[in-house]
């Protein structure tokens, strides 16, 4: 069993999928041993029947007594079948639910190693696929198909073996009709299998609308737009109904053709076998087990056909899991754990995003200590620039370095916990408040208070039932825009962080109580490295450094006053703000 | 409901989603469907026909069969044998092209029926008010509705022949059982008896144990899909070992959840497996004795026991079916709760045109259901083509009371009115066209900008790309246009993702403006938006036409500073706030309710 390999590890895009798919049950040869085991026990005890009940008959027939033994034999038999088919189904559930189990632990252990930007690359949503759907069928494949086709390949060759040992001639006139039926079968599920994909993308389309038309409830009730949504639905809707109508046409001629077929097998018994009964070459018991193995032979070709569907899934499905499964690993290689004096410096960064140029060419210095802000219009890349500095992006070229090493020299975790980053988006998980801002491991207990002191969080938090053992979720919980982003201060400055990033913090918190926590900030953080983006200057007047970020580009950078004298840019930003900074000196 | 009485909100909260036990059973179900399938009974008829037929070939099979070895091969009669084959090989080919018809025209209906019913539930969706959404998180409401619409397809699509086929091929073979020998047909059925009786004592209990599984299920995407969206804060903060945690610990309860849901599952497959061989030896040993005692022939056992066939084999079939059609009627059930559901928001009618101030509350009072009062008894009016700004601390109200003005909602007191007219009583083109909302989380449907600019403008639908630029250009929104590389046909993905904020917020802008409001309602509508692309936003608002009336809701307070009349809404009161300077006062000390 250790010998067999497992997909982990180097990737194998030139093997085939199927024994892609058959390799992965490696580490449970045990396990799928003792299914197969099973399988053709239960199966072997089933072969019996009909020979014993046409044993039976021909008592019958020549005025023999019935065996009492004969009577306790089938008992016996129907409850080792009842048994091993039932033992057989325990231990498949068994085996799949291991093999998704471990399946989905690889591929969470496998993610977890990831950085930000492989997770942005694949999507969250095509993972999550990955972790349930495409888990599921290859479950599927380990929980009916490898019984099944066990079962099968060795009911129908069992079958065949007793039909031709019972009578050669009859056998052979049965066994002709079998392939007609499994070619027949095999090419009209072939064609359906195509549309099987068809029709799962109608309804992939179909739950596409509705979930914008539930994402986008309120617009279209502005607009009064759900006629037009409506017909895209109807549009939708009336697509899967034709494909699936497709599909009942093939499979409405399929199966009549099936049964019509086991039927003239029927015939075939009944006026050949009639015939060899007459002529007497043959005994009315062994005429009667030929009808019963006809219906065990019958079942298992029909079964071969879908599960070359569930195979055809699960391996399909099994490929995207090792897509995941062999990316290759980025290791930290950085070393560096020394604590951060604050410097930054950012030079001749480029980056660009889906063909898009981000950042062109981006140099700037911080000192450590002092407070820095970024402005610039939408999609200027200032986001991005935040990212950089935290590592949860990399640049095409150009360097990050802290305290005058690259970013990439220091080990991840300990930059991470130096480095308190506050997301424009507000996230808060369902767990405890506790546990949302004390996010990470390392905060103690006063580090905590202090960051919701700091985060003007505390009357929030003393006004809730359970204080800050009060659970919180993203969706339905009643927390405005305004304490979530407090939330996310509060979470990034219990890290007693040497250098904090803010992304546009202020955009929804009123401006008096932006003034009070920057304030707190400078007062219970000493010697923070403060590098904040934003919109408004009003707040950023007294910063040390300002930089003005456009396209990408840092047009200018510089003091306040600097800037007044310098950018003309900077100057026009101001002027379309003064209303405001004529007001919050009011206030 | 007379006109000045509001409506008490209405509760729309669903049953949880997880709850997957049927209610119903199948003849509520039946009842449920039947208006769907209204016209489909001349199909329903020949389907009808179609199952006699099918069946009472597959039973008569056996009949002959049993014949010809009692008479002919017994009787060495070839001739006779042959005879009989050609009337079994009549009765094959009817029954083929009986169950070609019986398959194809009961699928047809059934795919015809679940076609109605997703369009029945869409409608419904689309009737259904903003409360609707807002009481139902959007992530289950959806997962729920493709959940439950998958299952009925699964249902339709696969399971509803096989279900219709099974049930008439089993009564048909019990009945001739019965009929070929009664005392031998009671020894085959008896096990069956045992079976039912089983599954019935059994069923809640299996059906828990499916539900644990399925629950722990959700529970481990719902886990999967927080931690992988969030993921750069699980980086950022190191907490990749909290993903894992708290993944495995989900994993593995999903593991024992479903390894015990499926050992109760399965255990039936081999119950009902057993069952048809116990049923085989009971009919085998009975027939023993009353062969023994010249009370059964030899080829009436081999009739029986072939009948003990056709009776199991698709009893064992319906066991697999049956679960389906379980999930099937849940998902029905679950469906029809949410068809059930009626707009709590009426068109009255018999209101007289009247004209009045463009916008007017009269004591309007309103609860969100289950809550307190957001607001208590707001009474103001707006005037033609003067700004309004609303001003006040998070979750004081200003939302709702927007909100009110465009009838997302209805208040659960007082009226509003709109040109003097309750809103209540405009058709929704009429109130729609009047009122324009950005909304403060802006909202694009996949496609280009150009679809989400002209989303719901059915007059500008048809124009050509030019025509819309100069139609854009005559409201100044052109500049904004120019801020996208491609124009108007800039590719929006699914979600609007990859598409910034601010971005967002500018195509909503611009939709919005497009539409020509004679009321403009700006929700936080230009947070993300920078200060520079802000102003260019007030001078197109400047430059809408006078009769405009501007509703605008900020933060920022020079975005508020051209303001005619500024409000200022907290804890449910609105009041006049007269100068900016007494709103920032009262911003300032006012008690905050965040």
């Amino acid at each position: 069993m250790a010998s067999t390999p497992t997909t982990a590890g180097a990737p194998q895009p030139a093997v085939p999928r199927r024994s892609s798919l058959f390799s992965l049950l490696g580490p449970y040869t045990p396990l799928v041993a003792a299914l197969v085991a099973l399988t053709i026990l239960g199966n072997g005890l089933n072969l019996m029947v009909p020979r014993l009940i046409g044993r039976a008959i021909d008592g019958y027939t020549e005025q023999r007594p019935i065996l009492a033994g004969l009577v306790l034999e089938l008992f016996l038999i129907a409850l080792g079948i009842f048994f091993f088919a039932y033992l057989q189904n325990v231990t498949q559930t068994y085996a799949s639910e291991r093999v998704a189990r471990d399946l989905r632990t690889r591929l969470v252990a496998k993610l977890s190693v990831q950085d930000h930007a492989y997770i942005q690359r694949v999507t969250p949503a095509v993972l999550l696929t990955n972790l349930t759907s495409d888990v599921d069928a290859v479950k599927m494949f380990v929980s009916q198909a490898i019984a099944s086709l066990v079962s099968s390949v060795f009911l129908i060759i069992g079958a065949s073996v007793l039909l031709l040992s019972i009578n050669w001639r009859l056998g052979l006139a049965v066994l002709s009709i079998l392939p007609a039926i499994g070619v027949s079968f095999f090419l009209v599920f072939a064609r359906v299998r195509k549309l099987f994909v068809k029709a799962q993308a109608a309804v992939d389309t179909l739950n596409h609308v509705i979930n914008e038309s539930i994402l986008g409830a309120a617009l279209i009730r502005l607009l009064n737009s759900q006629h037009l949504e409506y017909l895209k639905f109807l549009a939708a809707n009336t697509n899967a109904r034709d494909i699936s109508l497709s599909i009942l046409r093939l499979f409405a001629s399929l199966i009549p053709a099936i049964v019509f077929g086991t039927n003239l097998a029927t015939l075939t018994i009944l006026t050949l076998g009639g015939r060899f009964v007459i002529q007497g070459s043959m005994s009315l018991g062994d005429f009667s087990a030929f009808n019963n193995y006809l219906f065990i032979l019958i079942f298992p070709v029909i079964i071969i056909g879908f599960m070359s569907n569930i195979m055809a899934l699960a391996g399909a499905a099994f490929q995207r899991i090792s897509n995941v499964l062999d990316t290759p690993e980025q290791p930290d290689s950085g070393t560096i754990t020394a604590r951060l004096r604050g410097d930054i410096s950012v030079r001749d960064v480029h980056v660009t995003f889906d063909a898009k140029s981000v950042l062109k060419g981006v140099s700037f210095a911080v000192q450590a200590g002092t407070k820095t802000a970024v402005i610039g219009p939408t999609a200027a890349g200032k986001t991005q620039l935040l990212y950089l500095l935290t590592g949860l992006l990399k640049p095409d070229s150009g360097r990050v370095e802290y305290d005058g090493r690259s970013i990439d020299d220091y080990q991840k975790i300990a930059l991470h916990e130096q480095i308190g980053f506050v997301f424009q988006d507000s996230i808060i998980f369902s767990l405890t408040l506790r546990e949302n801002i004390a996010f990470s491991k390392t905060v103690k207990d006063e580090d905590l208070e202090k960051a919701i002191t700091t985060a003007e969080l505390k009357d929030f938090v003393d006004g809730l039932p359970d204080k800050l053992d009060t659970i919180v979720s993203e969706r339905g919980s009643s927390l405005s825009g305004g304490q979530k982003q407090r939330i996310m201060l509060a979470r990034a400055l219990a890290l007693n962080p040497r250098v904090l990033l803010l992304d546009d913090f202020t955009s929804r918190v009123d401006s008096t109580t932006e003034r009070k926590i920057l304030e707190n900030v400078q007062r219970n953080y000493p010697g923070i490295t403060l590098l904040s983006v934003t919109q408004k200057i009003g707040p950023v007047e007294d910063y040390d450094q300002i930089l003005l970020l456009m396209e990408g580009e840092v047009l200018a950078s510089g003091t306040h006053r600097q800037l007044l004298d310098t950018s003309p840019e900077y100057v026009q930003i101001y002027d379309s703000q003064r209303s405001t900074s004529l007001y919050e000196l009011h206030a | 409901m007379t006109r000045n009485e509001a409506p008490a909100s209405t509760s729309y909260t669903l049953s949880s989603a997880t709850s997957r036990e049927a209610t119903a059973t199948v003849g509520t179900a039946l009842k449920r469907l039947a208006p769907l399938m209204a016209d489909e009974k001349r199909t329903l008829a020949l389907v009808l026909l179609a199952i006699i037929v099918s069946t009472g070939s597959a039973l008569l099979a056996p009949v002959i069969i049993s014949r010809a070895i009692d008479v002919n091969i017994r009787n060495r009669d070839f001739l006779g044998l042959l005879g009989l084959s050609a009337l079994l090989l009549v009765i094959y080919v009817a029954g083929l092209i009986a169950t070609y018809v019986q398959t194809q025209r009961m699928g047809t209906v059934g795919r015809r029926v679940l076609f109605k019913l997703r369009n029945a539930l869409f409608t419904k969706l689309q009737e259904l008010p903003l409360d609707f959404f807002n009481q139902n998180k959007s992530g289950d409401l959806i997962s729920r509705i493709n959940n439950d619409t998958d299952k009925l397809n699964q249902f339709f699509a696969q399971s509803l022949v096989q279900l219709a086929s099974n049930i008439s091929l089993m009564a048909g073979a019990a009945l001739l059982l019965l009929t070929l020998n009664p005392r031998v047909g009671i020894a085959a059925l008896l096990p069956a008896l045992g079976v039912l009786i089983l599954t019935r004592l059994t069923s809640t209990w299996v059906r828990q144990r499916n539900l644990k599984g399925l629950q722990s299920l959700g529970g481990l995407s719902a886990d999967v899909q927080e931690s992988l969206s969030n993921f750069k804060v699980i980086v950022a903060f190191n907490r990749l070992d909290y993903f894992r945690q708290k993944f495995d610990e989900a994993n593995q309860k999903n593991f024992a959840a479903a390894v015990s849901a499926g050992i109760a599952g399965n255990m039936f497959i081999s119950i009902f497996g057993l069952a048809f061989n116990l049923a085989q030896l009971s009919a085998l040993s009975y027939g023993a004795y009353l062969i023994a005692a010249g009370q059964l022939t030899v080829g009436m056992l081999i009739g029986v026991l072939m009948y003990v066939n056709s009776f199991y084999t698709p009893l064992r079939q319906l066991a697999a079916v049956w679960a389906s059609f379980q999930l099937a009627l849940a998902g029905l059930d679950r469906i029809s709760a949410v068809l059930k559901l009626e707009s709590n928001m009426p068109i009255a009618t018999g209101e007289p045109a009247r004209s009045g101030p463009v916008l007017e509350f009269e004591n309007v009072h309103f609860s969100y259901p289950g809550g307190q009062e957001v607001l208590k008894g707001g009474t103001f009016t707006l005037e033609r083509g003067k700004t309004y700004a609303l001003v006040g601390p998070t979750g004081g109200g200003k939302t709702t009371t927007a909100s009110l003005m465009a009838r997302l909602y209805d208040p659960t007191g007082g009226r509003v009115l709109l040109d003097g007219r309750d809103i209540r009583s405009y058709q929704p083109e009429g109130r729609t066209r009047k009122v324009g909302f950005i909304l403060q989380d802006p909202f694009l449907f996949t496609g280009t900008i150009r679809d989400n600019i002209l989303y719901g403008n059915e007059t500008y639908q048809a124009y050509a790309n030019e025509h819309i630029v100069g139609l854009l250009t005559a409201r100044n929104l052109d500049g904004l246009l120019a801020r996208f590389a491609q124009g108007l046909e800039t590719r929006v993905a699914s979600m609007g993702e990859g598409i910034s904020l601010g971005q967002k917020q500018l195509i909503a802008f611009m939709r919005a403006v497009l539409r020509d409001p004679e009321i403009l309602i700006l929700d936080e509508a230009t947070a993300n938006i920078d200060t520079v692309t802000e102003q260019l936003l007030e001078e197109i608002l400047a430059k809408l036409p006078p009769s405009t009336t501007k509703v605008i809701i900020a933060h920022r307070l020079n975005t508020i500073a051209n303001a005619d009349e500024i409000f200022f809404i907290n804890a449910g009161d609105i009041t006049p706030a007269g100068s900016m300077q007494h709103a920032l006062d009262m911003l300032l000390h006012g008690k905050r309710a965040s």
